[in-house]
């Protein structure tokens, strides 16, 4: 199969600006990414996410490895495969703040060579269905960070290319803008059909968003995943129980010899140990210890781990036994 | 400056030396224009933050800088025009304004000068704070722009100084296209297409140190 977006082993190291000490930023990093499918690059900050993005985009070149899109080398035809990309960079850097909305809007799809003329229809059309049709003729500055950013959007989705990076896209939002902004890129993902790349720290957007996962941590991909997978593999993996005595420590050591376990609660009247398993038979496991130890379990509960612990846990490396083991 | 020329230099020559002032001072004028354009298109770009999103352009980033400077040089031959007509009104010392012969010299010397600009634009991608060089480098112009070609045949070498030599010899002593030499052609050409062609290979050169060390979006 042809993926639309196809890396292999890029990495790209940088030499500090005073120290001149050299930090590798991407160490290594592969990953490919089907037609039409959206897919989220996780990561703490100075992950490596930004470099990963500015790569693809052509904005940065690699130390080493390859990045095609739609089957053109980034590297050797930049804007043969630019002709394939739109891109939200960062912050405020994608828009000319003393134009207006239909400016700017005109102005970029200029760059890519569209002539005013031609995407006069298009931009009424945009501007519709991001509700910025009262903005269109006021100055870019004078609006909110939440409708500069769906501006953004909009230069993005009016170079009609088939695949549309976006680099923290609620980044420096409020919480009802980010929402906002999160619905219209659900919208988008769903109407447009594009291939769409999203690199966020923002937990929500990528759960709410994204189809597939990548989580990168200090330059490396530490999980490959559909993000219903990932949820579903931690979801079910976690339970709470709660036990009418006080857990002593031989106990609590015996517990965690077998399985990965962690005291939540001892308040000397109750204890509740929560235990994440491998594997499902490996409840029943957890239940015959408690047995053993003449342990009364008063209640068991599934925790619910949201995709803020399972990202946490994998950055922290916590996890990658068990993804591991289920791959 | 005028005034100056008429207190103090030599009453003997001092029609031929405003006639050359005149001319001299336009074409400074035109080369700041010209020759620094790109380089504080670079500068202010980087400073508002899209000058990445200009490089996502699939037309190359270069294409839209010689758009950029192409219209603002013929935005600024008319601000030129005025401004040669008032000097020559303010002195009273009367050019010979004959299109025909100036503007293919002409055009062959703004040629040169986008080569230079383009230089300038590959320095400011990769060390953006570039005023203080824009500064020193008025002064150069100047040079370029009053050197008399007299000085020393070497000076072809150097951009826009044949350029503005020729168009001197047309506007002060009315030659025309026919009174010049092949070689002078040649070495116009020459000039303008070598540092159009050095220009744009040195600004790409800078483009790709400037991705390679990851500054392009930087300020």
């Amino acid at each position: 199969m042809e993926y639309i977006i196809d890396i292999q082993g890029i990495k790209k190291s940088y030499k500090k600006r005073k120290s001149k000490e050299i930090i590798q930023a991407v160490k290594g990093v592969s990953f490919q990414v089907k037609r039409g499918e959206v897919v989220g690059l996780l990561g703490p900050n100075g992950a490596g996410k930004t470099t990963t993005i500015k790569m693809m985009c052509g904005l940065l070149l690699p130390n080493e490895g390859t990045i095609k899109i739609n089957g053109i080398d980034i590297g050797k035809q930049r804007l043969k495969a630019l002709r394939h990309i739109s891109t939200v960079l960062e912050g405020n850097r994608n828009l000319y703040w003393r134009l207006t909305v239909r400016e700017n809007l005109e102005y970029f799809s200029g760059n890519r060579g569209l002539s005013k003329k031609a995407v006069s229809a298009q931009i009424d059309e945009l501007l519709e269905r991001l509700n910025l049709t009262h903005k269109a003729n006021e100055m870019v500055n004078s609006l909110s960070r939440g409708m500069q950013q769906k501006v953004s959007i909009a230069v993005a989705l009016l170079s009609n290319t088939e695949i549309i990076f976006l680099d923290e896209p609620t980044l420096g939002l409020d919480i009802e803008t980010s929402y906002e902004v999160r619905k219209l890129l659900k919208d988008i993902a769903k109407e447009y059909n594009k291939t769409i790349l999203l690199s966020s720290h923002d937990m929500p957007v990528v759960q709410e968003i994204c189809e597939r996962v990548i989580i990168i941590n200090e330059g490396r991909i530490v999980s490959d995943e559909r993000v219903s997978d990932l949820l579903e593999l931690f979801d079910t993996k976690a339970y709470s129980f709660t036990v009418n005595s006080v857990l002593s420590d031989k106990n609590l050591k015996e517990i965690q010899n077998h399985f990965m376990a962690e005291l939540e609660l001892n308040d000397g009247m109750q204890s509740v140990i929560t235990v994440t398993i491998t594997h499902s038979e490996d409840f029943y496991k957890v239940i015959n210890l408690f047995e053993e130890m003449n342990i009364e379990i008063d209640k068991v509960d599934r925790s619910i781990i949201d995709f803020e612990q399972v990202f946490l846990k994998i950055v922290k490396g916590e996890m990658k036994r068990e993804i591991a083991a289920t791959v | 400056m005028f005034f100056g020329i008429k207190v103090v230099g030599d009453p003997s020559s001092m029609e031929t030396n405003i006639q050359y002032t005149i001319v001299s001072y336009v074409f400074w004028f035109l080369s700041m224009g010209a020759m620094q354009g790109i380089g504080w298109s670079i500068m202010s770009e980087a400073q508002l933050g899209t000058l990445e999103q200009m490089y996502m352009s699939p037309m190359g980033a270069w294409r839209i800088l010689l758009a950029r400077i192409v219209s603002t040089t013929l935005q600024q031959l008319i601000i030129l025009a005025v401004l040669l007509y008032l000097s020559m009104l303010v002195t009273g010392t009367w050019l010979n304004i004959d299109v025909v012969s100036i503007l293919p010299v002409l055009i062959f010397t703004i040629i040169s000068m986008f080569g230079i600009s383009f230089m300038i634009a590959g320095m400011a991608i990769i060390i953006k704070q570039i005023n203080a060089f824009l500064q020193v480098l008025q002064f150069i112009l100047m040079g370029l722009t009053f050197f008399p070609m007299s000085i020393s045949p070497l000076l072809a070498v150097l951009p826009v100084v044949k350029g503005v030599d020729m168009i001197r010899g047309i506007m002060i002593q009315n030659q025309t296209l026919l009174d010049f030499h092949w070689a002078d052609y040649a070495s116009l050409i020459a000039n303008a297409i070598i540092y159009l062609v050095l220009g744009i290979l040195v600004f790409k050169r800078c483009e790709r140190t400037a991705m390679t060390k990851g500054v392009l979006g930087q300020y």
